[in-house]
């Protein structure tokens, strides 16, 4: 999709947005609710109108074709399930609409069905059904059009968290053997990682970033992705000394080295500038060092299981870190901390 | 970009939600508001700003300066006058348009405090016998069209009537006997079967506040009659509104009090209302024409019932009638009164229930009894008049009647599901309109519209099937349609409601185009809620009189049952004929408990705006 808007009366759901999504991949749109991620899957369904902008399928502009001829097949994040049919006839609704013989309906529901694991199940009308079946049936009700783009919106908002995490691998896998081009939206940070080939990331209609995760995490292009994915400690500051390595960052108590992720974010001496720091690259450090060390009185910390999370007042910032979960801990007692430069992101604010 | 592709996005633009299926509701919809209700109308409004040719408010002014339209002293009548033994209480003649404005405000006054102060207890209190008093309630609300009036006054009648022959002759409670005729009389028949739609309203709407908003009220000292005022009577003000200015408009358009009223008593002062004098120019249509006067009356009449309407616009539209008629969220409080309170509750609503009712159960002894022909009280038990619900004259009748509202409910259900379902799912100014078009029949008057329809289609349709001189059946059928539509729009747009966006748009997404996404998602879904208003639609056409008993007069034998029963109470030479009306009348309240019982079941719906 190419430089597509969509708005609201005055307020812009979509804003400029530009999306290349690969075969075979499964892409996902994150971000925070209200952020437009749903309208543009909604866009690209056909079940909204861009203001401008158009939208491809391969070489196929469909920007003007209605929902019904886009070939999509979208997982409500409601399933809406027809109440008043039961599951075979819930899934076997598009390939009716396309006048498919009896027999071959009969065959493709069946296989469907064993796929997302509800063989046996057809009579059942959605309101026997609990909510990780009436997903299944969904999903089965919408991959049996052999859609060329799978939309899922927010498909596993409606799960208890445990069936979450199943539903979660299970789509993953079914994707991976289907390999079916698939566009997930979703607003929890965690699920987006484990589940994506590459993601985007967007906030009040724009894209922020797209890329793979790992690359989002590591290597995020903007304070919004950096606060929004995962865990970190932000401290702002100006650029005092910019080396071909690192730049230098002063700020009110400290001085700290790191780098920018990109080339092309360019800073320069003087400019206001925003260190981000991941808690788990924190190393605890005995003996002094000038920068990147911090010295702070542990303020809280909590058990996590696998690592302890500190939270160390460290003047008037407060620094998130891990640390081993053997490690003993008190409140109240001082710790020093130490990150290296290259783990420190240094993004323009 | 090839040129198919320049032209859809042009029309998108133009038209935001651009889909063929919504284009052709919206056509189908408006095609049949323009050609039903805006040309008929504007026939009328052609008539009455014509004179000799050339734009004029010749009409206006004639009529208006004319005493007998309109005159600031009273030029006849009685008020409260003692001739004898008797009290005389007929009401002042002020010219046809005051006297109707007079008798509606009048008329919506007394409706409304009956109705707020019944509704207030009935939400209020619990005390033994409420249930029978709940559905006592109803009971006035049934339609037995001019054979309820014909009730009253033979009641009322100062020397044969029940109610004075027992309580001046025999009990001597009255001091004088009373003879409640003329404007007071039709103020007495409309309050009393109006009243329950005031109370309806107003119920709803009580019911519907949060109780807490009452408890933190009280909690912050409020009690007793400040409570009242200050929290239940302002958030009960829609409620209100709507029912004080229905009923307004209802009494302004009604021919049911004043021709039964006339029927018994010959009282002339019965006629001198603009709707009686509207319907009354109906026997010169015959000749073909209908006079500048009339369709002047008509527009003035038109007026004042629609800035009605403007006024609770906003209470009764589709998409407001659909949250309100859901009835309550809460379970609102009720206490017990205490002996003196409750002792007073049922002084109060006892009598008032079975006055109210006094028509109905007169129906039914007109009907079963030899009282139209016995004098005061009836005499024996007969079954005479029902026997002649078979006599050929009575048959066709009710066969026509049969017929055009089976027809009507197709029509409306069809135009308005397609009417509601622009209006929910579209948010354009058409589907803005469509909402206004689907809720103002309400407010027309259907003698106005009878009217409307008399000019346009005999002016533009001279000698077709739709010249209502040459058969009236097809305008009838039409005219009921459209009368009735908002019952079947404003139940099919709450099922609408209930339908989530999402469930057409899979069905969308999976190939298939709105028609086919319209008949097998949405038509399934809401088919309980069709059915619901087809039935409503259904009985209303049954009972409905201002076209009737005017464009069905155009030709005896396409009359329906109301037409009959106008005639026999109007000006029947045959006698005991107004018993004949009275068995159809009661086949009439069998078919609305019936009916109404099945919607009320299926549409699981307690309340409704107009308490219908």
């Amino acid at each position: 999709m190419i430089n597509v808007t969509k708005k609201f009366g005055s307020v812009v759901a979509v804003d400029h947005v530009t999306l290349n999504v690969n075969h075979g991949e499964f892409f996902t749109i994150l971000g925070p609710s209200g952020c437009g991620k749903t309208t543009t899957l909604r866009v690209i369904a056909g079940l909204e109108t861009p203001d401008s902008g158009r939208i491809f399928f391969d070489d196929e502009d469909v920007t003007d074709y209605p929902p019904y001829m886009r070939e999509s097949g979208m997982v409500f994040q409601n399933y809406a399930l027809w109440p008043h049919m039961n599951v075979y006839e819930n899934v076997a609704f598009g390939l009716k609409i396309r006048k498919v013989s009896k027999d071959e309906i009969k065959r493709r529901v069946k296989e469907i069905l064993e796929l997302v694991k509800l063989e046996g199940l057809e009579d059942r009308y959605p309101h026997q059904l609990s909510g990780g079946q009436q997903q299944r049936v969904a999903l089965a009700r919408a991959l049996i059009i052999q859609p060329k783009v799978l939309l899922l919106d927010e498909p596993l908002s409606n799960l208890d968290a445990k069936l979450r995490v199943e539903m979660r691998e299970e789509l993953k896998m079914l994707q991976r053997k289907l390999k079916i081009t698939t566009i997930y939206v979703t607003h929890d940070q965690e699920e987006a990682m484990v589940i994506s080939d590459r993601m985007a990331i967007m906030n009040e209609g724009r894209i922020l970033q797209i890329a793979t995760p790992r690359e989002i995490y590591m290597k995020p292009r903007n304070l919004f992705v950096a606060s929004f994915m995962g865990k970190s400690t932000i401290i702002y500051g100006k650029v005092v000394n910019k080396l071909r390595k690192y730049v230098e960052v002063e700020c009110k108590n400290f001085r700290i080295k790191g780098v920018t992720p990109y080339e092309d974010l360019k800073v320069n001496v003087g400019d206001k500038v925003a260190c981000i720091f991941r808690p788990e690259f924190f190393k605890l450090k005995e003996e002094s060092d000038e920068v990147n060390s911090f010295d702070g009185i542990v303020e809280s910390f909590s058990f996590i299981g696998s690592i302890q999370e500190v939270y160390l007042r460290v003047g008037s910032a407060r620094f998130i870190f891990e640390v081993d979960s053997s490690f003993n801990l008190n409140i109240g007692s001082k710790l020093r901390i130490y990150i290296p430069y290259e783990k420190t992101v240094v993004l323009p604010v | 970009m090839s040129i198919k592709f320049k032209l859809i996005r042009l029309l998108k633009r133009l038209l935001p939600h651009f889909d063929p299926f919504i284009i052709f509701q919206s056509a189908v919809s408006l095609f049949f508001f323009i050609f039903l209700l805006i040309l008929p109308l504007s026939s009328i409004v052609l008539r009455a700003f014509l004179y000799k040719g050339s734009f004029s408010l010749y009409w206006f002014q004639s009529i208006l300066t004319n005493k007998y339209f309109l005159s600031l002293s009273p030029k006849g009548g009685k008020l409260f006058e003692i001739y004898g033994d008797t009290l005389y209480v007929w009401g002042l003649d002020y010219g046809i348009i005051l006297n109707s404005l007079i008798i509606a405000l009048t008329v919506a006054t007394l409706c409304s405090i009956l109705g707020i102060v019944t509704a207030y207890i009935m939400a209020k209190y619990e005390f033994p016998g409420k249930t029978v008093l709940r559905i006592g309630l109803n009971i006035p609300m049934l339609a037995t069209p001019f054979v309820n009036a014909y009730v009253l006054s033979k009641l009322f009648h100062p020397k044969r009537g029940i109610i004075n022959v027992l309580l001046y002759d025999i009990l001597h409670i009255l001091p004088y006997r009373v003879d409640v005729n003329g404007f007071a009389g039709i103020i007495l028949a409309q309050t009393l079967s109006y009243f329950p739609i005031v109370y309806l309203n107003v119920l709803s709407s009580i019911i519907s506040i949060d109780p807490s908003l009452e408890e933190q009220a009280e909690n912050l000292g409020a009690k007793g009659f400040t409570l009242f005022r200050k929290i239940i009577l302002p958030l009960s003000l829609p409620g209100i509104m709507a029912g004080f200015t229905v009923t307004f408009i209802f009494s302004m358009e009604d021919l049911g009090a004043p021709i039964g009223f006339i029927g018994y008593s010959g009282n002339p002062l019965a006629k001198k209302v603009m709707s009686y004098y509207i319907f009354q120019s109906f026997s010169e249509a015959l000749r073909g024409q209908i006079s500048p006067e009339t369709a002047t009356l008509s527009i003035i009449l038109l007026i004042l019932s629609l800035s009605g309407f403007m006024l609770i616009k906003k209470y009764v539209s589709l998409r407001t009638y659909a949250t309100i008629s859901k009835g309550s969220r809460w379970s609102s409080k009720v206490k017990k009164p205490r002996r003196i309170g409750l002792l007073l509750i049922l002084a109060f609503i006892i009598p008032l229930v079975i006055f109210a009712s006094l028509p109905q159960v007169g129906v039914f002894i007109l009907a079963f009894t030899d009282w139209v022909t016995s004098g005061i009280f009836p005499s024996k038990l007969t079954f005479e008049y029902v026997n002649q619900l078979l006599t050929p004259s009575v048959r066709t009748a009710m066969f026509n009647s049969l017929t055009y509202s089976i027809l009507a409910v197709l029509i409306a259900v069809f135009i308005g599901s397609n009417a509601s379902y622009v209006v929910s799912r579209v948010k354009s100014s058409i589907a803005n309109i469509l909402d206004i078009l689907s809720t103002i029949p309400i407010s027309i008057p259907g003698i106005v519209l009878a009217v409307g329809f008399f000019l346009f289609f005999t002016s533009y349709f001279r000698g077709t099937v739709l010249d209502p001189l040459v058969d009236p059946s097809i305008l009838l059928i039409l005219a009921y349609s459209i009368r009735r539509l908002p019952f079947a729009a404003r139940s099919i747009f709450a099922g609408l409601q209930q339908v989530h966006i999402s469930l057409e748009e899979a069905a969308m997404n999976l190939g298939a185009n709105r028609l086919h996404t319209f008949i097998r998602i949405v038509l399934p879904l809401i088919s309980i809620n069709i059915f619901g208003g087809a039935i409503l639609t259904f009985v209303y056409s049954m009972s409905e009189v201002s076209t009737s008993v005017t464009l069905g007069s155009l030709r005896g034998d396409r009359g329906p049952i109301t037409f009959y029963i106008s005639q026999v109470v109007y000006g029947s030479v045959v006698v005991g004929a107004v018993s004949v009306g009275a068995a159809l009348c009661v086949l009439l309240i069998l078919l609305q408990v019936i009916a109404i019982s099945i919607s009320n079941y299926l549409l699981k719906q307690r309340f409704s705006i107009f308490g219908m």
